[in-house]
């Protein structure tokens, strides 16, 4: 123990899971203190510390070692090992399964076996990644840098609160790096597509739903292409619900997203007029990839071989958690990731420039 | 303060002064604390009304804790729906399609 490097220390809850994804990946060790010292329920959350218990079935060699009160977590990252698991989801949190799938999206590539995991809980919530979400937004994110045939099956759906969904994320084939990335040029949308379900209601509230986004998109005139998904049965999980995600789709293979779940007093046609809406206002609000996709391509930029890689970003989303994954970055990394404003038109937009770290899949045959 | 209204931060400079919260970077970059400098300023002089002021403080310091709680949110904040429904009107949306959409020629319309 005395041999291993000392950590670098983070404060607060902030980018909890980011931070540990970044040491697996740099294999540096890190401590994250004063982890809600102040809040009602004291240190980590229940769904960190099941993350923890994540992260230590997809790696080997880890040691974690949480403080007495929670507010201190001490990890010292092992080797991701990947291979078949499965990982029941905390019950006691309302979590979904996206909580914890979104940042295996950063590591699972560089594997030393497939990357197999199967994730039991919540599959969609209105704040943290939905699977759908995942599925047709994050996932295309990994093909553009290079992660060939990354998969994500839904088996069952799980709507909030009960869950009793259930999804099967693959990574088929290791990566040995990111590819590096030039994208300056706003992608053109062609078609917007997507996906409204239903748990255990009526199958004519997707319908309703679907209506409801095609009027709010039809004075766009793109191709507008929402697949209905009703579940039923053993299947449809353990409570009644209903979402929409659609996808604005590039001929370029990017793409941005927005989605929503039914909550309490909303009928089908509020969520349906919101996601066209968000939609709209994501893409408004997009460089290359959307405000939820950034932060996987510029780790996957830092993660490059040495050369510089460019990402044409959105002055809207230059925000505070920007500047918090800016400098995790570079306090885990070394790297700095430099924003200089485009000058050849008047969008305001910015080149984000990274020279890569060089990273190496070390499971992976040269 | 006139002076200092001219100010215009790098972004690319202030993103890694750890000393300055990211929040402060934002701010700062949208000269928004120019702004909230003038606001105090002008608080300043009408002094008399402090009972107010503390209940505003009050809900001020409330909002931040709820923001705090708000770490690692994947889904970004947007707008009221009824915001959003008055900023996309016809002409903002003609706007937004020559930036971001394909010709419309191209376009095969979805079927009603």
């Amino acid at each position: 123990m005395s041999n291993r490097p000392k950590p670098l220390v983070f404060e607060g809850a902030k980018n909890f899971r980011l931070r540990l994804i970044l040491s697996t990946l740099s294999g540096k060790p890190i401590k994250i203190t004063k982890i809600r010292p102040d809040d009602q329920h004291v240190g980590i959350r229940d769904e960190e510390a099941s993350f923890l218990r994540l992260l230590s079935r997809v790696t080997n060699g880890a040691h974690i070692q949480v403080g007495q009160t929670g507010t201190s977590v001490i990890y010292y990252p092992g080797i991701i090992t990947g291979g078949e698991r499965i990982h029941p989801c905390a019950t006691t949190s309302s979590k979904p399964v996206g909580y914890y799938l979104e940042p295996l999206l950063y590591i699972a590539p560089f594997s030393k076996e497939k990357f197999s995991i199967k994730l039991q809980g919540i599959t969609a919530s209105k704040e943290d990644a939905g699977v759908e979400a995942i599925r047709l937004g994050l996932l295309p994110i990994m093909e553009k840098f290079g992660i060939r045939d990354p998969s994500l099956h839904i088996l069952k759906r799980g709507s909030p609160p009960n869950g009793g969904g259930e999804v099967h994320f693959l990574v088929d084939s290791t990566a040995l790096q990111p590819l590096t990335m030039h994208a300056i040029d706003i992608p053109k949308i062609s078609a917007i597509r997507g996906v409204a379900y239903c748990t255990r209601v009526s199958p004519s509230i997707v319908n309703r739903m679907i209506d409801a986004a095609r009027n709010v998109l039809r004075p766009i005139g793109v191709e507008v292409d929402i697949t209905a998904d009703v579940w039923r049965g053993e299947n449809a999980g353990k409570s009644p619900g209903f979402g929409l995600t659609l996808v604005a789709e590039s001929k370029k293979g990017w793409n941005f997203f927005a989605e929503d779940i039914g909550g309490a007093g909303e009928v089908p046609e509020d969520i349906g007029t919101k996601v066209a809406y968000e939609l709209i206002e994501e893409i408004s609000k997009a460089g290359v990839v959307g405000r939820s996709q950034l932060s996987l391509a510029l780790v996957y930029m830092v993660l490059g071989k040495e050369d510089i890689g460019r990402l044409r970003i959105n002055k809207e989303q230059i925000d505070e958690d920007l500047i918090y994954l800016l400098r995790d970055i570079k306090t885990i990394f070394g790297t700095e990731i430099y924003l200089k404003e485009v000058d050849d038109d008047d969008s305001g937009d910015f080149i984000a420039t990274v020279k890569g770290t060089n990273f190496l899949n070390p499971n992976k045959k040269m | 303060l006139q002076g200092s209204v001219q100010r215009k931060w790098d972004i690319s400079k202030m993103l890694y002064l750890n000393n300055i919260e990211p929040a402060d970077v934002i701010k700062r970059w949208k000269q928004e604390d120019i702004e909230e400098e003038e606001d105090e300023s002008s608080t300043e002089s009408n002094v008399g009304s402090d009972e107010e002021e503390d209940d505003d403080d009050f809900f001020k310091k409330k909002t931040d804790s709820i923001v705090e709680s708000k770490e690692d949110k994947f889904i970004p904040d947007y707008p009221s729906i009824d915001e959003l429904k008055e900023k996309w009107n016809e002409d903002t949306l003609k706007k937004l399609q020559s930036r971001f959409f394909v010709s419309a020629k191209k376009i095969i319309n979805d079927n009603d």
